[in-house]
């Protein structure tokens, strides 16, 4: 058990900065999740606290010590690789015994370990076969079980689910965060899937070409997005986005895209002290769009024109790309519909944004305009 | 349908087939059919002696001391090639040797040249008087002019020695290419499993690489049986048949003496010996394969 530092970490490979001053701090026993597109320095930034990967500038700390020049075996962590890394030439007990008989762990002491974390996997009537008589969620729980044995105070898992199938995934998904809990232990875990990171991470850090973007608890990051990137990157369907100016009439704070003028209710507006005649991108997510029909009650609405163009039916919703009716050429909206709506392909309809959950970003900055994170629509 | 196939895979087979029995299978029978004649390699009809040949060469101690020579080969050729490739494959794999691709080529250069050219230039350095090793050995304060393949006791490990730096960059290529297709990850997982560079070497690298070296491990023992064309241009098979292997022994008995016969039935024999060698190495050495 132990806690991470990452103290204003770089690495630079030649030329190109693959993560630019790093700096956060992961609990004991804390579940951090690294996510980001590919190339954006996840990867790396896990591979350099596992030792594989030199460190350019900064620290990086497991508890107290700093470990930038300390041998990845002694650095008390066990890593999970995408592959899995088994070893070919060995069986699934010789796999998971491998650390330990080269820690000279006694004989009958390895055999406890692998075989209790081999019943907790699931997999002891698999320990005398080799990883290629296996299946891919075998191997996967594994792999896992090679990093239990070792009782690591760290655990890193670098994308260990994207080679399962999606119905594996989302049970894999589950055994890691039961296993998590039942450790007790730190994990930091790397994965370019959203839905992963939301599901698994207490906290989640959100990292963009190398730069850190937000570091918050995954309903954080999805309620309070602090730019541009986060905020398309966290929910899917992504949100929408639309460049607006934003100007006071009569007193209401007024979001003008152009192709539709919007009000902000006050209750809302408060929270965008600087928005006010500013020139901005209006977000507002699929689920904050409705049937004017199925509006929630209690919510502030705007109404908007637009027409359906195409349907996708998800049995418990609706997702509806919505192209502006008022003018060709538009990046289309997305909206996730009340199943009952039975929207018609090509017809104009009549749209209702919730206005209490829009968002708004600076537009050169990209940076939130909100302050304070009270919901408004609680 | 079947028979219509048929049809049409006889004529595309048939030339190379035709040329495979011609000048493979043929050959093949008809050496069985000499080495159990006596035929000094003009006369029209051997005469049929049957199993006289092989008989005589029980009795013929040249013949087993040709064997000897070989066997000596075998024992020691392929374990020290193999050792020395592997070392070499290891070091210029591991991204910390300057220059790898310049000692890759430069190790792999013998492989290019001929053997004989190779017989020939190390005949020169093994000079006793005019050679360059004896000419460093005397930087050295040796006074002693070693007759490095005149003397029956040094040469045949001279011969040895010029077969194991020709073939080494050779073996080293074929580890490089191995090694360079362990994927990374294997050896990442066990640097955090805790295994050092020799651990490492010993319980990944070498268990994955297995495949290549019983392939090598065979390539050599064959060698090891033949030593032909550079005992022949060294020392041919001399002093006093001290470097002499069975292929040189062939040679003389078969284009010196004129025993055709005698000499089919030492390469007939040699051929089994090759055979069941390669059967032997492959079973012995034989694993479950792997992939990754």
């Amino acid at each position: 058990m132990a806690s991470v530092t990452y103290d204003h970490v770089t690495k630079r490979f030649g030329d190109v900065t693959a993560v630019s001053d790093l700096d956060i701090e992961v609990e004991d026993q804390e579940f951090l999740v690294f996510v980001g597109p590919s190339g954006c320095g996840k990867s790396t930034s896990l591979r350099m606290l596992a030792g594989l990967e030199e460190i350019t500038e900064g620290r990086i700390l497991i508890g107290d010590r700093v470990v930038n020049n300390v041998a990845p075996k002694d650095r008390d962590i066990a890593m999970v690789f995408q592959s899995y890394a088994l070893y070919p030439h060995m069986t699934v007990f010789d796999n998971m015994a491998f650390g330990l008989k080269l820690r000279k762990t006694p004989k009958e002491e390895i055999k406890r370990r692998v075989h209790e974390a081999a019943r907790s996997l699931g997999i002891e009537d698999l320990l005398d076969r080799r990883p290629r008589q296996l299946s891919g969620g075998q191997r996967q729980r594994v792999a896992v079980g090679r990093a239990i044995v070792r009782e690591p105070a760290v655990f890193l898992m670098d994308e260990p689910l994207s080679n399962l199938d999606a119905k594996l995934r989302v049970e894999a998904r589950a055994n890691i965060s039961r296993l998590h809990l039942r450790l007790a232990t730190t994990f930091i875990y790397v994965t370019h899937d959203q839905t992963e990171a939301m599901t698994m991470g207490s906290r989640i850090c959100v990292l963009s070409a190398g730069v850190l973007m937000q570091l918050d608890s995954p309903q954080n990051l999805y309620d309070f997005p602090d730019n541009v990137f986060v905020a398309g990157f966290i929910g899917s369907p992504a949100m929408n986005f639309r460049r607006a100016t934003v100007r006071q009439e009569n007193g209401d704070m007024v979001v003008d895209t152009g192709d539709f003028q919007v009000v902000v209710p006050p209750a809302h507006a408060r929270h965008f002290p600087e928005a006010i005649g500013k020139e901005v991108v209006f977000g507002i997510r699929p689920e904050d769009i409705h049937d004017p029909q199925y509006t929630p009650p209690g919510i502030h609405t705007a109404q908007v024109p637009a027409q359906v163009d195409v349907v996708e039916e998800m049995g418990n919703e609706k997702l509806v790309y919505l192209a502006d009716s008022q003018r060709e050429g538009l990046i289309p909206l997305v909206a996730r519909f009340d199943p009952r709506t039975r929207p018609v392909v090509g017809n104009t309809v009549s749209i209702a944004f919730n206005m209490d959950n829009i968002h708004l970003f600076d537009a050169t900055t990209e940076q939130a305009l909100r302050v304070g994170r009270e919901r408004t629509d609680v | 349908m079947n028979k219509r196939k048929y049809h049409i895979i006889i004529p595309f087979l048939a030339p190379s087939l035709i040329l495979y029995i011609t000048f493979v299978l043929f050959p093949y029978a008809r050496a069985m059919y000499i080495s159990l004649t006596k035929w000094r390699g003009l006369t029209p009809n051997p005469e049929f002696v049957g199993l006289a040949n092989f008989e005589q060469m029980l009795n013929d101690r040249f013949f087993w001391n040709a064997l000897g020579h070989n066997v000596g080969y075998l024992l020691v050729l392929p374990i020290v090639t193999i050792s020395i490739a592997l070392y070499l494959a290891f070091l210029l794999t591991q991204g910390k040797v300057r220059f790898s691709r310049f000692y890759r080529i430069t190790y792999f250069f013998p492989q290019v040249m001929s053997l004989v050219a190779l017989g020939v230039l190390w005949s020169f350095i093994y000079h006793p008087t005019i050679g360059i090793l004896n000419g460093i050995l005397g930087l050295f304060g040796t006074e002693a002019r070693i007759a490095w393949l005149g003397n029956p006791d040094v040469a045949l490990g001279a011969i040895g020695v010029v077969v194991i730096w020709q073939a080494v960059g050779f073996y080293m290529v074929l580890f490089i290419a191995g090694m360079e297709s362990i994927p990374t990850t294997f050896y990442e997982a066990a640097r955090i499993d805790g295994a050092n560079q020799w651990q490492v070497f010993w319980k990944i690298t070498m268990p994955l690489l297995w495949d290549t070296t019983r392939t090598a491990l065979v390539f050599l023992a064959i060698g090891a049986t033949d030593m032909f064309a550079i005992t022949q241009t060294m020392t041919e098979g001399g002093p006093n048949r001290s470097t002499d292997v069975l292929a040189t022994y062939l040679y003389e008995r078969a284009f010196l003496s004129s025993q055709f016969g005698y000499a089919t039935a030492i390469g007939v024999s040699l051929f089994f010996m090759v055979l069941i060698l390669s059967v032997f190495t492959l079973r012995v050495t034989q694993r479950e394969s792997l992939e990754y």
